[in-house]
């Protein structure tokens, strides 16, 4: 009896230890080789699918650039997608993220936000970084990087830019009773100076009185940059360039509320724009000839007004009826502007693997890659050598918009400025429906810019 | 030794209250002192607290201008709810439904249910389609082929107020209308046949018998009414996001905008606290106001 336990004891240790002989051989491979799974934090967001879809590619190219060093380390990308409407929702939402310790490794956001990251200690200073590796870094445009800087460095990579403009409808013009030189010059005359302002709204009431067309101008029905395209024009900066501070000036505030107040008093901008459908005012200017002026971006063109409402996607075809000028100057002889707002790649300070998803993010702003992004969404490529390529060359709009990029300017990469632009866009709202004046909406600004945000300097 | 009766009763107490008492805690008392503790700190929008504070209640007791028209504003759209739909409307649905036969009745009852039935952001996307403000809207299209409207209406800009009062009323008023229904049905029928053979007509019949026997129901829609309306913002959120500019911002609503919105958490809890202490008092007025100790007191006959 014993000598049959010693023999089954015997038996089943020999099983177990071969058992796990031969795992330990079979597991040695997979040893070696470790996989080192990387998350990013993405909007989901029609007009720039591939800013998360190219870092997953790049993962690949990684993978290759591991493998040829000799590295066992593999890396794997998991998307984390937030359903948010706009980036500033989303940047919110990453920021709790955070804030219980759930961020990702690295994260998509709009570059205005990008001190916001950095000064809750969220973001990776990237300065060592770019300078370790310029293979990936080194062609970027230079103007680009001020877009991820904060007081103390770089911290994010750049992945688009974009150009924001006035667009217009030639035929409403020509309708309207505008001749053919004036309509072909209003580029040219926006880029010279010449055209103003109150010229826009002047253009867009004969419009309004002389055609079918309801509106003559529509902007974006919520909360975002392109506003700050006209408080530009007035001469308001939003920040303080001795202390980096917010700062208001409330005579360049009330005169920049003065153009919305005027536009909606003229019959131009309709009172409850700010109340319409994305896709009505789409529509209404694209499709149904029914407003004169649509203020957006140049990448409204390949995501909406090639595919969906079949405008000529061809340059010559496109000139014929439509155009855009950038944002005119509020007097003559001023300076035109327009807005470019570049997302740009953030790295979370407490990532495990700062080195590899700064690698990562080099292969995913890889000229291909980005390219691919560009031509697909119109967006603005962030290398001289996509400039080269014949599918950006194809695509005209970039080129034509690039033409821009001389006069743009950012919006200020102040941790509040979302804040204060949230505040600029409901005194929007009060002035364009009648529930407050232009002095009343500075006023506003400036009461709730006191009451809600830090170290705002007023003028 | 205790006894055996001893331990039953304590543990009959733990089987049937204990459930209550903890979700009473869980979900009632402890929610109130973590927004005590939130509103004393510079609580923001990455979930951080550096410091403890007291300036949100300095805002909220002057510092903040835009509160007074808040306030306001709450003040009208719970008052105008309540007292076009919640109460009256609840009224005169129980009254019609009740006056006409069972099968007609209980069909305009179940009609009615159907707002407070359909999930809200069904409700209100209908809402949305209804007043949209171009020639689509379901509105627009009747009043512009049917009435030969010219331009189409835009009641999100010109009447937000009155919009956000009916699209809270509709499902309000199915509330009122149920508890008045069975307050209606338990008058004993033998009273309207007397009143009939004195000669009384409908409305003296309404006036004299009905009302009086509704008036504990009456008073309790009012208070829990005005309490419910007092906290709920989430058709106001969806229908008008509480614009344009601030013109349907009710407090719950103002409450949502800043902490998350604005992401200033602190400055939410505090306004939400002030919210426990307003609602308490609405609460209180109308206890004493409606005499609610009546109701719950004893009865002093005990009938066998």
């Amino acid at each position: 009896m014993t000598i049959f336990k010693t023999g089954t004891t015997a038996l089943v240790t020999a099983a177990l230890l071969g058992g796990a002989a031969t795992g330990i051989l079979t597991a040695a491979p997979a040893l070696a080789q470790e996989t080192v799974q990387l998350e990013i934090w993405s909007r989901q967001d029609v007009s720039g699918p591939l800013r998360a879809g190219n870092v997953v590619k790049a993962a690949d190219m990684l993978n290759a650039a591991l493998e040829e060093e000799g590295s066992d380390v593999r890396v794997e990308v998991v998307v984390r997608e937030s359903p948010a409407q706009g980036f500033d929702d989303d940047a919110l939402a990453l920021l709790r993220a955070f804030g219980i310790g759930e961020g990702p490794d690295m994260f998509i956001a709009a570059h205005e936000w990008i001190c916001a990251f950095q000064q809750d200690g969220f973001a990776l200073k990237l300065d060592d970084y770019i300078e370790k590796y310029p293979e990936h870094f080194g062609t970027i445009f230079p103007s680009l990087w001020d877009s991820t800087r904060c007081p103390d460095g770089i911290y994010g990579i750049p992945q688009d830019a974009e150009a924001r403009m006035f667009f217009y409808n030639k035929k409403l013009l020509r309708e309207a009773g505008f001749d053919e030189d004036f309509i072909t010059a209003m580029p040219e005359r926006t880029l010279a100076g010449d055209l103003t302002m109150d010229e826009v709204i002047d253009i867009a009431k004969q419009v309004v009185d002389n055609t079918d067309a309801e509106y003559g101008i529509l902007h974006r029905p919520n909360v975002g940059p392109d506003f700050s395209m006209v408080f530009g024009a007035y001469g308001n900066d939003f920040v303080d360039p001795e202390t980096g501070n917010l700062l208001i000036n409330r005579e360049d505030l009330t005169a920049a509320f003065g153009w919305f107040e005027r536009a909606v008093n003229e019959g131009v901008i309709p009172a409850n724009n700010t109340s319409m459908d994305w896709d009505a005012i789409r529509a209404d200017f694209y499709a149904n000839e029914n407003s004169a002026f649509w203020k957006y971006g140049i990448w409204d063109l390949g995501s909406y007004a090639f595919p969906t409402f079949g405008l000529p996607d061809d340059e010559e075809g496109f000139f014929a009826d439509w155009g855009w000028i950038a944002v005119p100057a509020a007097e003559k002889g001023g300076q035109p502007s327009t807005l470019t707002h570049p997302i740009i790649y953030g790295v979370a300070a407490d990532t495990e693997h700062p080195d590899l998803v700064v690698r990562l993010l080099g292969y995913a702003s890889d000229a291909e890659l980005n390219t691919d992004h560009a031509v697909t969404t119109t967006h603005i490529g962030i290398r001289p050598e996509q400039l080269e390529d014949p599918r950006y060359q194809e695509a005209w709009p970039l080129a034509r918009a690039t033409q821009l990029l001389e006069i743009a300017k950012y919006l200020p990469n102040e941790p509040q400025f979302a804040d204060l632009n949230r505040i600029l866009y409901t005194a929007i709202q009060g002035v364009e429906s009648g529930r407050l004046t232009a002095e009343d909406a500075a006023e506003f600004v400036i009461d709730e810019a006191e009451g809600n945000l830090d170290n705002v300097i007023i003028e | 030794m205790k006894s055996r009766a001893w331990w039953r009763q304590r543990v009959n107490f733990v089987i049937f209250l204990g459930p209550a008492i903890l979700l009473t805690v869980f979900f009632f008392v402890v929610p109130v002192l973590i927004d005590i503790a939130v509103s004393f700190t510079d609580l923001g929008r990455s979930l951080r607290v550096t410091r403890f504070t007291t300036e949100h209640y300095e805002r909220v007791f002057g510092g903040d201008r835009r509160l007074t028209d808040v306030m306001a504003l709450t003040f009208i759209y719970v008052l105008g709810t309540l007292a076009l739909f919640n109460v009256t409307f609840g009224l005169v649905l129980a009254l019609i439904t009740t006056s006409i036969d069972k099968v007609s009745g209980g069909f305009f009852r179940g009609v009615w249910l159907l707002p407070r039935m359909s999930p809200s952001v069904l409700y209100i996307l209908l809402w949305v389609w209804v007043v949209n403000p171009s020639q689509y809207g379901l509105l627009n299209q009747i009043l512009m082929t049917v009435f030969g409207l010219e331009q189409p209406l835009d009641l999100l800009t010109t009447a937000p107020i009155a919009l956000i009062i009916i699209s809270n009323g509709f499902i309000g008023a199915s509330m009122g209308m149920i508890i008045f229904t069975s307050a209606i049905r338990g008058i004993p029928e033998h009273l309207f046949h007397a009143a009939r053979v004195d000669g009384a007509g409908s409305l003296a019949i309404v006036w004299y018998i009905t009302l009086p026997a509704l008036r504990w129901p009456i008073s309790f829609i009012t208070i829990y009414q005005a309490l419910s309306l007092l906290v709920s913002f989430e058709y106001i959120l969806l229908l008008t996001k509480g614009g344009p500019f601030y013109d349907t911002t009710v407090y719950a609503l103002y409450i949502y905008r800043r902490a998350f919105q604005s992401g200033q958490y602190g400055y939410g809890a505090a306004l939400s606290l002030f919210l426990i202490v307003i609602g308490i008092a609405v609460a209180l007025l109308g206890w004493r106001f409606f005499d609610m100790k009546r109701l719950l007191q004893n009865p002093r006959i005990e009938v066998q």
